[in-house]
């Protein structure tokens, strides 16, 4: 049986195939990556948009975490603000109703109280990266104006509108209490109250009925409050639960398109070894024939 | 009863067919390395004898023919394969340059998407925020330079492709016009009864090599040959070859004519085949599920943008310039509409603090907006496609050049030329030259003899 005398196609294709796999080895160790064009692995491909997509969803998470924490703290640092005063307001009216005291007293008693109203008033109105925190969704409008005609001395112009924002697959947070909630609630009015105060003080009768107000107020106003401790809580939750997610998908992403280091390594030698004895045989493939020998 | 002269001529005729063999094997190791050549054998045959009561002598040798040892059915094989790695390799190159717009490299769609809507969860933290919806109009600026460059990239390799299918077919036509030229000195040869030799090496590699270019079908004829695509267009039939030609259509891609009929259809392998799978199936049919995927984002999010407002309370209006009703060309011209940020309808209420209508574009990326997929899964689906396509095509054609790989081994063993074959054959010949000049020796003397003869 004749064989194909000429054996140098072969042996070179053989070459050739050996020297492409040595190229695709060094290319995933050197981009740590076993999947670098789509066709190196279809499917892996796609698992790793999506993979992608999630990682970086995720760090948006985190990061719109972290712009809503300071708005949060700095809320609930106002509203301890405004209890205190209003504790300072309710021992202002308790000495004013003490039988002791005259006009002149409540007077400056009166006057008090007013700056007390004022501090409020402030405290109410109070802005965070140019947005009015506690307007509602009408941000840019000063929530609380005053307003000698209305009974307690000030007009709420915001609105009630809340907003929520996305911050997980399946989470989203109200992120906002308007303030004709937060200071008005439970059949309470934390302006009127203190206005009601100040009249009292001014006549010098009904001070304590006034006092017992303020004091529903404030603890309506601690209620409410509670919304600002809770959402900090949750976020803190959501970013852990996140930092998880993260390290999840590092790892599918490693294991789905990374290289196996150990595996890709020790193909790369056997490919060089066999790279190295098929040249050899080319080499040694004697061209020796019958001519040779006719001399 | 012989004579010496006899003698002389049948030593002659095989000193004469001798230095024939030899000069066959000559031409042999000659073209050892000849691509395609077949190794040619001389036929030596007795001569015919003749009868001189009661004898019948033989008249020496001649040299019959010299055959060009082929196997015809090994060769149609290796042209049907041919034209598969022909069709396969231009496949496969196409879809390595084309799949390379879809990696992950930062600037792809993919990443474009994400980063987008990333944009918008941001800028739902705080809606009000200038700065914020910039990022979201540079974020939307990129997703829609994305898809422009994407789809101009699939475009300009359509328009490459179409050079190619240009190229291919001039190549076709070269090859057939020599094709036919071969078949003239061909049949002349053998409508007198002689061997053709090389002519039909060198044909048969002609069609090899049209056999890489484009399907070619051979059918065998009297001494001669004819050549159509596979579906029956003629390209040659004995000395006449039929050129192909090129002609764009009216969106400007090249197609392909034989005697003024339109075959760009049924040209299926060969490069040829190859080419126009790409230019016509491949390309166009990624090129529509990208414009499906920007039609589908942005008429998605214009939608919600018209049921929300801006920053100054005024209905939402288009961010994307809407793309074409028929979706074709939506990526190539994906732009975004406005570059004041505050038109950017965050507020689902009309306030300026309300980011309703920002969580409801939010809410977009995971909606099955595109045909039931998310944004980002179909996308991921169209990587795969790509992807798919060009693994299964480097795999077909790993396994065609393992077979065209075999195929030729087969036919080198069968006509290949073997110096170790072709020196002992020389060994042969050469003995058997030698051995009749000696005869001619003797018989010279043995004239001499007779002449010397006296008769005294």
């Amino acid at each position: 049986m004749r064989v194909n005398p000429n054996p140098y196609p072969d042996l070179l294709a053989a070459v050739a195939q050996t020297q492409q796999q040595i190229a695709t080895d060094e290319q995933q160790i050197a981009s740590g990556r076993s999947v670098n064009v789509p066709s190196d692995n279809p499917a892996a491909a796609a698992t790793l948009i999506q993979n992608s997509d999630q990682t970086s969803q995720a760090d948006q998470f985190q990061r719109s975490i972290g712009s809503l924490q300071g708005g949060f703290q700095n809320a609930d640092s106002a509203l301890s603000s405004v209890i205190v005063a209003l504790q300072q307001a309710i021992s202002l009216g308790v000495e004013g109703a003490n039988g002791t005291v005259n006009a002149a007293d409540r007077a400056a008693l009166t006057t008090q109280v007013q700056g007390i109203q004022n501090q409020l008033l402030s405290l109410a109105n109070l802005t965070y990266q140019g947005n009015y925190v506690f307007a509602g969704t009408a941000n840019q409008t000063t929530p609380y104006v005053l307003n000698p005609s209305s009974s307690s001395g000030v007009t709420y112009q915001g609105n009630s509108g809340v907003n929520s924002v996305t911050l997980g697959d399946h989470f989203t947070l109200q992120t906002n209490v308007p303030g004709s909630q937060l200071f008005a609630s439970a059949g309470t009015d934390m302006f009127q109250s203190i206005h009601d105060l100040i009249v009292s003080l001014q006549s010098g009768t009904g001070i304590n009925n006034a006092v017992v107000e303020v004091g529903n107020a404030s603890n309506a106003i601690s209620t409410q409050r509670v919304f600002y401790g809770n959402a900090l809580n949750q976020l803190n939750s959501q970013q852990t639960y996140l930092a998880g997610e993260t390290t999840q998908l590092a790892q599918q992403q490693s294991t789905v398109g990374g290289t196996d280091l150990t595996k890709v390594i020790s193909n790369l030698t056997s490919s060089q070894l066999s790279l190295q004895a098929s040249l050899q045989s080319i080499g040694q493939t004697s061209r020796i024939d019958l001519f040779d020998y006719l001399k | 009863m012989s004579s010496l002269g006899a003698s002389l001529a049948i030593a002659l005729s095989g000193l004469t067919a001798e230095q024939a063999a030899i000069s066959t094997t000559t031409n042999n190791v000659a073209n050892v390395n000849t691509p395609g050549y077949s190794r040619q054998v001389p036929l030596l045959a007795s001569s015919d004898p003749v009868v001189i009561d009661p004898l019948t002598l033989g008249t020496g040798v001649t040299l019959q023919s010299i055959e060009s040892i082929r196997d015809p059915i090994l060769e149609s094989r290796i042209q049907q394969e041919t034209q598969n790695q022909g069709q396969l390799g231009a496949l496969v190159s196409a879809l390595s340059q084309t799949q390379v717009n879809f990696s992950s490299t930062g600037s792809d769609i993919g990443t474009a998407i994400t980063n987008f809507f990333n944009s918008i969860n941001q800028l739902s933290t705080n809606p009000a925020d200038i700065s914020l919806r910039q990022g979201v109009l540079t974020a939307a600026g990129n997703l829609a330079a994305a898809f422009n460059s994407t789809a101009n990239q699939l475009a300009t390799q359509r328009t490459s492709l179409d050079q190619s299918v240009v190229q291919s077919v001039n190549q076709i036509n070269t090859l057939t016009g020599q094709i036919a030229q071969l078949n003239g000195q061909i049949s002349a040869l053998q409508n007198v009864g002689q061997s053709a030799g090389s002519f039909v090496d060198q044909r048969t590699q002609l069609i090899d090599q049209l056999s890489s270019l484009v399907d070619v079908s051979v059918i065998p004829a009297d001494n001669t040959l004819t050549l159509t695509t596979a579906n029956g267009t003629a390209l040659v039939t004995g000395q006449q070859s039929y050129q192909l030609a090129t002609q764009s259509d009216s969106t400007g891609v090249q197609h392909i004519f034989a005697q003024n009929v339109d075959i760009t259809g049924s040209i299926v392998s060969g490069q040829l085949g190859g080419l126009l799978q790409a230019r016509d199936q491949q390309i166009p049919g990624l090129q529509t599920q990208l414009d499906t995927l920007a039609v589908g984002l942005a008429n998605a999010v214009n939608g919600v943008q018209a049921k929300g407002f801006d920053l100054k309370g005024v209905a939402g209006t288009n961010l994307f310039n809407p793309p074409p009703v028929t979706g074709v060309g939506a990526a190539a011209g994906l732009s975004v509409a406005i570059t004041d940020p505050t038109l950017i309808a965050a507020s689902s209420d009309g306030s300026t603090g309300s980011n309703g209508n920002a969580e409801a574009l939010y809410a977009l990326s995971a909606q099955a907006i595109i045909s039931g997929q998310s944004p980002t899964d179909y996308y991921s689906s169209i990587v795969f496609n790509v992807g798919n396509a060009a693994s299964n095509a480097t795999a077909e054609q790993t396994a065609s050049n393992l077979t065209l790989q075999q195929l030729n081994d087969q036919r080198g063993s069968v006509s290949g030329v073997s110096l170790d074959q072709e020196a002992a054959n020389l060994v042969q010949y050469q003995q058997a030259y030698a051995a009749s000049a000696q005869i001619i020796s003797a018989i010279n003397t043995m004239m001499s003899d007779v002449i010397n003869m006296k008769t005294s």
